[in-house]
């Protein structure tokens, strides 16, 4: 798959700041933290909303162990 | 507006649908007067992400959906399921009700909860009961049920009595036409849409009964021709549907992935803990669930989840509450990983055609809670298996249920437009769907959508 990316202008003084917050982590990469960060702000609703019961998500576990796709 | 009727036959492969064609007389006519080929799924080739992938024209990695459950985070474990309030892409029925159009969507996962659309929409099998709402408008629920009784999502598969299974595959589907049939004459469409999980179900009970190849085939047994009936069956419903449908609609029939024999179950966790990357804190018991197992993690470099396919996740210092992989060494300690997962061979030593997928590379824009490796033992032949205890690395048949079947790669599809007729063998991707739905019923292609349309 090929990948497509375009540039964005940023203050250096910003820049710099994130460098230094993501030196020596698993991913150093300025433009990956930052893009991962605006991913997160972008995300409507999604996955932290409930949808299932307690009960009811122990039930569609069961089912979906039980059809093979989790264990 | 053109009409678009898609018919989503989960799971059904090109080896049934196409080789064996002239026993559905219905799919064969359409097979003869259309377009029709393989269909690449998507990446992981799982029913969530794949509807959504094809109805979307976006990757897993856009949707941010690997499967079924996601880890919650960078936790040990928290984790979520996967249910339609996890779509956050626009869906061709969203850009056909923009355009003043309506659907009818039946059962296409994920779809509990029921969200709002230009139309009408049924839960999937993710639903957790017929108790709940799963209708949309709400009223649906009521309407349909004082007419057909209580929707039937799926069959429960904890059952070991295969007979059983089978009766309730017919039951379920039976009542579903049903319902098809009531929905296409009384409600106004431009896109009806329906998955018919049975086709799914019916492979994975019966699939070792059918295939001569499988490992536990045994030769006269009584289930040989129980996944062939229950396609002409289908191809009946289909049949009987069409009639109903309209002279001018453009028929989709199509699945999400395909199928092929199980070859068995590959214990990824105890081959973590044979490799010295995963280091228990007391022995297991047989069968043990991972997350209910007490994990040294002080000592531990990569646990692993079962499924179709395995996620791999690694504990890295400052990322995972006890992690040990320093970030620098990250990548390396990945690539190594990956590598000796490349190498695994099969019991009898035989090579693997194993696939290992980095996410966060090899999608084009990779979201949400995805693992650090995605693995495909053996082509996906072999399952992977999440669960400890075994004694062994490999198991002859799933560790959680009856299952004889893993999912392929390849789908198939059929697009039969009466106002085109033409028997045309063409080979497609996943995201060339819902451009090529968009353009038969005329609308305009987001530039967003990297599929190309059929022409
Ligand atoms: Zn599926």
């Amino acid at each position: 798959m090929k990948k497509e990316f375009t540039a964005v202008s940023l203050p250096t003084s910003l820049y710099r700041e994130i460098e230094d917050a993501v030196r020596g982590t698993a991913d150093p990469s300025v433009a990956n933290y930052i893009a991962k960060v605006l991913r997160e702000s972008l995300k409507k609703g999604g996955s932290t909303e409930e949808v299932f019961s307690p009960e009811d998500e122990e039930k569609v576990k069961d089912r979906l162990k039980a059809l093979g796709y989790i264990d | 507006m053109r009409k678009v009727l898609i018919i989503g036959l989960d799971s059904a492969p090109a080896e049934i649908v196409f080789d064996r064609r002239k026993e559905f007389p219905v799919l064969n006519r359409l097979i003869e007067g259309g377009r029709f080929g393989t269909m690449r799924s998507s990446d992981p080739p799982i029913t969530i992400p794949a509807w959504m992938v094809m109805s979307t024209g976006k990757d897993a990695g856009r949707l941010g959906l690997y499967g079924f459950r996601h880890r919650t985070g960078p936790t040990y474990d928290k984790m979520w399921i996967a249910t339609a309030q996890s779509i956050n892409e626009p869906a061709i029925w969203d850009i056909i009700g923009q355009a003043g159009g309506q659907s009818v969507l039946v059962s296409v996962p994920p779809s509990y909860p029921a969200r709002p659309v230009a139309g009408q929409r049924i839960g999937c099998f993710i639903t957790p009961g017929a108790d709940k709402d799963y209708t949309y408008p709400k009223e649906l629920k009521a309407e349909l049920e004082e007419k057909f009784g209580p929707y039937m999502f799926d069959v429960p598969f904890r059952i070991e009595n295969r007979a059983e299974i089978l009766r309730e595959i017919y039951r379920m589907t039976e009542k579903r036409f049903e319902v098809l049939h009531y929905l296409m004459r009384t409600k106004p469409w431009n896109l009806f849409m329906f998955v018919e999980i049975g086709v799914d179900r019916v492979q994975h009970a019966f699939w070792k009964f059918h295939d001569k190849t499988h490992h536990l085939y045994e030769p006269g047994n009584a289930f040989e021709t129980a996944i062939i009936d229950y396609y002409k069956f289908v191809d009946q419903k289909i049949g009987a549907l069409l009639n109903e449908a309209g002279d001018d609609t453009v028929v989709l029939a199509i699945s999400d992935h395909g199928a092929k024999r199980m070859k068995g179950a590959f214990c990824v966790n105890e081959w973590l803990i044979a490799q010295g990357d995963l280091v228990l804190g007391a022995a297991p018991a047989r069968g043990a669930n991972i997350e209910k197992t007490p994990i040294d993690w002080a000592r531990t470099k990569a646990w692993g989840w079962g499924g179709y396919y395995a996620r791999i996740f690694l504990n890295v210092e400052g990322r995972e509450p006890k992690g040990i992989i320093k970030p620098a060494d990250y990548e390396r300690e990945r690539e190594a990983l990956a590598e000796r997962l490349r190498s695994i061979r099969g019991p009898a030593g035989e090579p693997w055609a194993t696939q290992v997928i980095k996410p966060n590379e090899y999608y084009d824009d990779a979201r949400g809670d995805y693992p650090d490796l995605m693995v495909y033992f053996d082509d996906l032949y072999w399952r992977s298996a999440g669960t400890l205890g075994w004694g062994t690395m490999y198991l002859e048949e799933n560790d959680t249920g009856p299952d004889d079947a893993v999912h392929a790669q390849h789908g198939m599809y059929i697009l039969y437009d009466p106002r085109s007729k033409a028997s045309v063998r063409k080979d497609i991707d996943i995201t060339d769907v819902a451009p090529t739905v968009l353009r038969a019923i005329g609308l305009p292609i987001p530039a967003d959508m990297k599929g190309t349309p059929l022409r």
